[in-house]
């Protein structure tokens, strides 16, 4: 199976997001601005928007589904919701309090927060105040080692997972009282904010691309060692699964299904990896055909599927 | 000869295809800053575990690397002094040009003939199978040059001899 379509939008991209209804994409084209392109009728991209506002390479983008706003944040320790009034896109600044490069960034399942990585080996948790009108931060600190590479939210809203240049793979409560309702017959009902729930030591070398399953069930990451891990039935005792390949590290993941999930990363080449009938997972097959002569050696971010 | 030349070649290039899986990463400890993990080593945790390939004692070639910098390090074979004088001056001609060659690094790093230092920047601009490539061609060539040298300076030398002398016959 060869790609669909192929489209060059810049030398490198950093990062991307795709528009609610997938007929536009916000990228970084690994310089300080984010560009919103959209498909037209003949199949042609074209460029609509450019948001400047920051002043170092954007590192993590995100599109909210139902709220339709832009999350950016860069090496510049700052975020910016963008929110398109008419034609253009207004940015907020955002409060983060960081003092290092914010990493990666993920709205959360009901858009009421967001959730930013960073150097500075903390997790930002920002909620929008309405009485002062602007986004404000609660940090995760003195949990991490090393910075956080991805973060990836449950759909239960509340648990947060994140992974870091330390090897080790974190859950985290975000119960934040006024933004979140307790939920009586959740797991996460009596934790606190920046409570740890679970950390995974699976991998000896840095951890990437965490995901959760469509159920919150399972989450996947992968450690730069070659190596896919998998971690089921999130909660007071999990089961955890690697995978171990011979190819060149990944660098991301995404969950196609509760059973299907593809892998990219430093082989140009998308991996797809499958659990069958007693959940054990397994590496399926490349999604591209071979080829002899790799592309720019930039691993390649994830592209979410219609 | 040429057979574990082959080999030790083919070694290096398999380890940098894996070692060069590089990536962006701002400094942990300056913010706003982005520098080689490699050459800063403040963060252990970004340092991969160097990896040292010895052709025989004379040759060995040490490839460190980190998240987002790889540094490569080439000890030359030097059989005898002349060669050890060829080599020394050659590969300072080729070092305090590094800029033309981007990936060169300026000093040698300690123990060693010559150094590359390779970071994202570099993969993102260029090809990282050509520049392995390139490393490779390199290690190639510097025996051939210093060779080439060595001969060239043994004929000039007899040639001069050979004038001088002429005068006492």
């Amino acid at each position: 199976m060869a790609a669909v379509s192929v489209h060059q939008f810049a030398q490198c991209i950093t990062c991307h997001a795709w528009s609610p209804d997938h007929s536009m994409i916000a990228l970084c084209p690994n310089n300080n601005e984010v560009h919103i392109y959209r498909l037209s009728e003949d199949d042609k991209w074209e460029k609509i928007h450019v948001l400047q506002k920051h002043d170092q390479i954007v590192s993590g983008v995100d599109w909210s589904i139902s709220s339709n706003r832009i999350v950016t944040v860069s090496h510049d320790r700052n975020s910016y919701v963008w929110n398109q009034e008419t034609t253009e896109w207004v940015p907020t600044l955002v409060i983060l309090r960081l003092n290092r490069a914010a990493l990666c960034v993920q709205w959360s399942p009901k858009e009421n927060k967001f959730a930013v990585g960073s150097g500075a080996k903390t997790v930002c948790i920002c909620y929008y105040e309405q009485e002062n009108n602007w986004w404000v931060s609660k940090l995760i600190r003195k949990r991490h080692d090393s910075s956080v590479t991805s973060v990836a939210w449950h759909p239960n809203n509340i648990l947060l997972a994140t992974t870091s240049t330390d090897g080790k793979c974190r859950v985290f409560s975000t119960f934040i009282k006024g933004v979140d309702t307790r939920d009586s017959t959740g797991s996460s009902a009596d934790s606190k904010f920046g409570e740890q729930i679970m950390q995974i030591d699976l991998s000896f070398c840095w951890a990437f691309g965490i995901k959760w399953s469509p159920s919150g069930n399972t989450f996947a990451y992968v450690g730069h060692n070659s190596m896919i891990y998998f971690v089921d039935d999130v909660g007071p005792s999990p089961s955890a699964q690697s995978v171990a390949f011979r190819d060149l590290p990944l660098r991301d993941v995404l969950f196609i299904s509760e059973r299907m999930v593809i892998g990219v990363g430093f082989d140009c080449n998308p991996m797809v990896f499958t659990a069958d009938e007693r959940g054990l997972w397994s590496f399926l097959r490349f999604l591209d055909e071979r080829k002899i002569v790799s592309s720019s050696a930039r691993y390649g971010s994830q592209v979410a599927t219609e | 000869m040429a057979n574990t030349s082959r080999l030790y070649l083919t070694c290096i290039r398999n380890t940098l295809e894996a070692a060069m899986c590089l990536q962006n990463f701002p400094c942990q400890e300056v913010e706003r800053h982005n520098k080689p993990e490699v050459e800063l080593k403040t963060s252990p945790e970004l340092l991969l575990n160097p990896v040292l390939i010895c052709r025989n004692e004379a040759e060995k070639c040490l490839i460190d690397s980190s998240i987002n910098s790889l540094r490569i390090s080439l000890k030359v074979k030097q059989a005898d002094e002349l060669e050890n004088i060829l080599t020394k001056k050659f590969l300072r001609f080729l070092s305090m040009r590094a800029e033309a060659f981007q990936v060169l690094r300026r000093k040698p790093v300690q123990g060693y003939d010559i150094s590359f230092l390779v970071t994202n920047y570099h993969c993102e601009e260029m090809q990282k199978h050509k520049l392995i490539d390139f490393i490779v061609q390199f290690m190639e060539d510097i025996d051939k040059e210093i060779s080439e040298l060595k001969l060239s300076v043994n004929t000039r030398g007899r040639l001069v001899a050979t004038e001088f002398l002429k005068q006492f016959i």
